[in-house]
């Protein structure tokens, strides 16, 4: 193994662990709000990449133009998720909450399937295409832009979290459910904005990763699992700390496959979380 | 309810579960009620750990894959009885469940929960590396004649494997039963409601969460043993996969955990319903099965978030 | 009296239902199990497979005059069985074993099916293939390619497609004649497949051949199914640099090897895929130019049409096919899958009769000519243990975003393109 090779695979795990983080950024946020691990994020990304695909497909929509379509897309979704599924179970225990959201993965990706069929989709031809050579280290474009995209998501959403009124209500939501309800802050229409923003940071996710990743019903499936861990390497409900986490596990996942074996890649980014959580049991930057 | 009653109600359903295979005698109907009696066992077992001692694993596919394998192995390899490689194959998950129980028993709700995911996605990719068990391959159970009890085979008729699938469940019964009105059941509750305040009650909470574990994944384990010799052929994909993991917490959630008839109620439910959607919605390619046993998931959630269990004592209450 | 007649003809044939067929009475109706994937990656490989089985039952079913196995003719139904028709049932296996399991048995007991055709995956094919051996039932599949499955030595299971052994034979012949028709020599290859059965068993026979064949393996590596990233796997390919390279990959992964290794610059001497995502219409469609010059072991070829006309008859009506959105050409699944299904026609109507041992003894009887077939095999004539000895894999290559037959050598129609070229930047 060479030094190029493994320096290629460090930025290269580098620039996907940034989209891991924003994929996972949405269900951190949800979590961290109301204490739900939603089972259909995964579906969430895949129905962005779908909104990106038919944009570009019907109205030759590039991914970065439609992006502002499909964050309000997911947006939607959220909230409908909220109001129509969520609300009814805010009070249920964690179980019924988990076969919910997993109900919910099962008829979105066998509604993709029914209106879409099976196929692979790319976006083709994007606007950022093809890639640039640093001193013999390939960067493809779309994978840095997606990157850039994900830390301008991440910034905004801590602007949004630390600075403006309507975060620091949720973020005391979040903290306090009654506390933040005595203090007048209308607990119902902060989780719904919590939905709301969740759905659209993955739905960002979704709009990046469809310039360079095929799409498809089932597509979200895998990356909702190292999203999972990703959440949980970082700390639930800790957005920064999951921006940490996303980069970790997509060195390690790189690194993994190059040094020991790539059909061990993912057992080694799973191990290396269940090593962290022995040690830190709430995560890397978690609270209890 | 009288206990009388109960106990009455019971027999009944136990005399018509007996009789069932002396009626239904295709095979498709038999396979039904016996995929139902192994969900209803598994998600017993696993109701033993999540319901009764609040901790969600969504890893136990690892103990039935371990359990399937096992047995299988031993077969294979050694031309072991079935029946012992069953026993072979609940000590192996009880040790592994002890291992990873170490671990894992330190985390709390959902980071227990996925820790139990990466813990079943780990092992289920070192099996599918692994080729002396067989790898991605998977492993057939050599196949003996004539059919007998000794090798676990029935190749003329389900019957046998119905009436065995009934005592492993009937087994998961009064296993849950016994821990129930022991002394363990309620230490197992104390820790579900409040771990804190069991710890400080002087309840060892990290030995007794063990000693669930212990017994969930050894109940697990029989289950896969089993499925290896109904079905005859194993895979890490079949028997290990996370989805499994899943559909085992379903079915126990559907029914009402921590509840005895919970598991069961959920099977009989859940498995069908999985079943009859696919055979007259499944042909299409339009994936309208797995639509609509989506949506119907979604809405018992919303209806009934506690579960079938939840409705009848409801029920119960409001009567007596 | 009349009545009477035909009870006590009811009676008897109830009572020489087992023993002897329905010879006398011919059945009205032949029902036939076909066990699919519908849900789940592989999907749309079967939802293609049953619109081609679909359009056969209509060409069985009226007059047709295709020169497909039992098809040319006059009446409608099969003549065999004096015009009976032919009703399919299908069901989605979820790429379950055990769920294939127990399709193939309820289709058996209770759907009375006289023939089941499946299942794709061959983890799948080998537990309904056990059901159908208990039952005595004949079971066809055109896909499954573990080796495997046909050394069970099972009397009811008959395979019309070639196996992996078949295929990556094929693949190392082309090299050495390739070699020696160009004066090259290939020192080392290297493999990449896919974790699950299909990757395992490819990585495996390709192995032990390419030893076989005298060459170095540098690099035998397995990957995760549906990774979201290839980026360790591709560099490690890099690394080790070898001279020909051997993936296996459904069209996901396909898809994403393209992807990584235009972005990290990887451009082996010459790539050899084991089909699964290469022969994807869709792959080709969307991949394009970035695929120019890749070869792919394939047991069908669109492009022989020229060659064979029934081929193009068939492309034409399957393009039509409301199953078949967008008039998609027909692809190397269904046509297998239709291949397979006339094969197990062909033999229920000269065993004129649903009766399962005089179906066997007629497919063992099997002796379908070349210009019958949509392949290019030698025919189809099943040997002892069911595997069709007439077959013939050819290979491939994508130019100018289509497939050109290139080997053997003497069916094909364009010459390999050596070495591959390098990604093209796009306009």
């Amino acid at each position: 193994m060479t030094a190029e090779v493994l320096v290629q695979g460090l930025v290269s795990g580098l620039l996907m662990g940034f989209v891991y983080a924003l994929i996972a950024a949405g269900l951190s946020l949800i979590f961290g709000l109301m204490e739900i691990v939603n089972f259909a994020h995964g579906e969430f990304l895949m129905g962005a990449m779908f909104a990106t695909f038919w944009a570009w497909a019907l109205w030759k929509l590039d991914p970065l133009v439609s992006l502002p379509l499909t964050l309000a897309l997911l947006a939607l979704l959220g909230l409908l998720v909220y109001h129509g599924l969520i609300r009814w179970i805010l009070g249920a225990p964690m179980l019924a909450q988990i076969f919910a959201t997993f109900g919910l993965a099962i008829f979105m990706r066998a509604a993709a399937q029914a209106l879409w069929g099976a196929d692979f989709r790319l976006v083709k031809n994007p606007l950022v295409d093809g890639r640039v050579s640093l001193g013999g280290v390939f960067i493809g474009l779309p994978q840095l832009v997606a990157s850039v995209g994900a830390l301008v998501a991440f910034g905004f959403l801590y602007w949004f979290i630390r600075r403006t009124e309507t975060g620091l209500a949720l973020q005391a939501t979040s903290q306090d459910r009654q506390a933040a309800m005595l203090m007048g802050i209308d607990t119902q229409r902060m989780f719904a904005l919590g939905w709301a923003i969740g759905a659209a940071c993955v739905g960002a996710a979704g709009a990046l990763l469809a310039m360079f990743f095929y799409i498809f019903p089932d597509v979200g499936a895998t990356f909702a699992l190292l999203a999972y861990v990703t959440v949980a390497l970082g700390g639930f409900g800790n957005v920064p700390a999951t921006l940490l986490a996303g980069v970790i596990v997509g060195v390690v996942e790189v690194l993994g496959g190059l040094l020991i074996a790539p059909a061990l890649k993912y057992a080694v980014v799973f191990s290396l979380y269940l090593v962290v959580v022995l040690w830190r049991p709430q995560g890397l930057l978690g609270r209890f | 309810m009288p206990a009388g009653t109960r106990w009455t109600g019971a027999s009944i359903l136990l005399l018509l579960l007996l009789a069932f295979p002396l009626v239904f005698t295709q095979p498709h109907p038999r396979h039904v009620v016996i995929t139902i009696f192994l969900f209803a066992m598994l998600a017993q077992a696993w109701n033993l750990l999540a319901g009764y001692c609040g901790q969600i694993s969504l890893g136990h596919a690892v103990f039935f894959g371990a359990g399937a394998y096992t047995s299988t192995l031993l077969v294979k390899y050694f031309d072991l009885s079935p029946w012992l490689g069953m026993v072979v194959g609940a000590v192996v998950a009880v040790a592994v469940s002890q291992l990873i129980g170490y671990p894992v028993f330190r985390l709390r709700g959902h980071y227990f929960a996925i820790a139990t995911i990466a813990v079943g996605e780990i092992v289920n990719t070192l099996m599918i590396n692994w080729d002396w068990a067989g790898g991605a391959r998977g492993l057939f159970v050599p196949i003996k004649r004539p059919d007998s009890f000794l090798n676990l085979q029935f190749h003329q008729s389900k019957q046998n494997y119905y009436y065995i699938a009934l005592g492993l469940l009937l087994l998961a019964f009064w296993i849950t039963r016994k821990v129930e009105r022991s002394r363990m059941g309620y230490y197992l509750r104390a820790i579900r409601e409040d771990q804190d305040a069991a710890a400080s009650l002087g309840i060892p909470v990290a030995a007794y969460k063990q000693r669930a574990m212990a017994l969930s994944a050894a109940l697990t384990a029989l289950g896969g043993s089993f499925y290896a010799q109904y079905i005859l052929f194993i895979d890490p994909d079949s028997v290990f996969p996370t989805a499994l993991s899943i559909l085992i917490c379903l079915v126990a959630v559907l029914g009402g955990i921590g509840t005895l008839w919970g598991p069961l109620i959920g099977a009989a439910i859940l498995i069908p319903l999985g079943e009859w959607t696919r055979i007259y919605f499944g042909g299409t390619g339009k994936a309208m099965d797995l639509l609509i046993y989506g949506a119907l998931i979604m809405l018992v959630s919303i209806i009934q978030p506690g579960g079938i269990m939840a409705l009848a004592q409801r029920g119960r209450r409001r009567t007596g | 009296m009349r009545r009477a007649v035909r009870l006590l003809s009811l009676a008897l044939s109830a009572v020489f239902a087992t023993a002897s067929a329905s010879h006398a009475q011919a059945p009205k109706e032949v029902v036939i199990g076909v066990i699919y994937p519908l849900s789940g990656n592989l999907a749309q490989i079967g939802i293609d497979s049953v619109t081609a089985m679909k359009m056969a039952v209509e060409l069985y079913n009226t007059k047709s005059d295709l020169n497909l196995p039992a098809m040319k003719k006059t009446t409608e139904g099969l003549p065999g069985l004096g015009g009976a028709k032919i009703r399919l049932i299908v069901v989605d296996h979820q790429g379950k074993p055990d769920v294939g399991q127990a399709e193939a048995e309820r289709l058996i007991t209770q759907e009375k099916v006289t023939a089941i055709l499946g299942s794709v995956f061959s983890s799948v094919t080998a537990t309904t293939s056990q059901v159908a051996e208990r039952y005595g039932v004949p079971h066809m599949n055109g896909e499954s390619s573990s080796p495997s499955l046909t050394e069970r030595g099972f009397k009811w299971f008959f395979r019309t497609s070639p196996h992996d052994g078949h295929f990556t034979l094929a693949m190392f012949d082309f090299l050495k004649d390739f070699e020696k028709k160009k004066g090259v020599k290939f020192k080392t290859v290297g493999l990449m497949h896919e974790d699950t059965l299909f990757g395992a068993d490819s990585g495996k026979v390709q192995e032990e051949l390419a030893k076989k064949y005298g060459y170095e393996v540098v690099l035998n590596m397995a990957y995760r199914a549906k990774t979201t990233s290839l980026d360790a796997e591709v560099g490690r390919l890099k690394a080790a640099g070898p001279d020909v390279f051997f993936p296996t990959s459904y069209t996901s992964d396909a898809v994403l090897y393209i992807k990584t290794a235009k972005t990290l610059e990887y451009i082996p001497r010459m790539l050899i895929a084991q089909n699964a995502g290469w022969v994807d219409p869709q792959f080709v469609a969307e991949m394009n130019k970035d695929i120019e010059g890749h070869i792919t072991r394939s047991p069908f070829a669109l492009d022989l049409q020229a060659k064979k006309p029934l081929i193009r008859q068939i492309n034409e009506l399957f393009k039509k096919q409301k199953d078949n959105p967008g008039g998609r050409d027909i692809s190397e699944a269904p046509t297998r899958a239709l291949t397979a299904f006339t094969v197990l026609v062909d033999a229920i109507n000269r065993a004129k009769s649903t009766n399962p041992e005089e179906i066997r003894k007629a497919l063992v009887a099997t002796n379908v000519p070349p210009d019958q077939l949509l392949m290019p095999w030698t025919g189809v004539r099943f040997d002892e243990k069911g595997q069709n000895a007439g077959v013939r894999a050819i290979l491939q290559q994508i130019q100018k975003g289509a497939y050109a037959t290139i080997w053997p050598f003497d069916l094909a129609a364009a010459d390999v393109i050596y070495p591959l070229p390098g990604f093209k930047d796009k306009k």
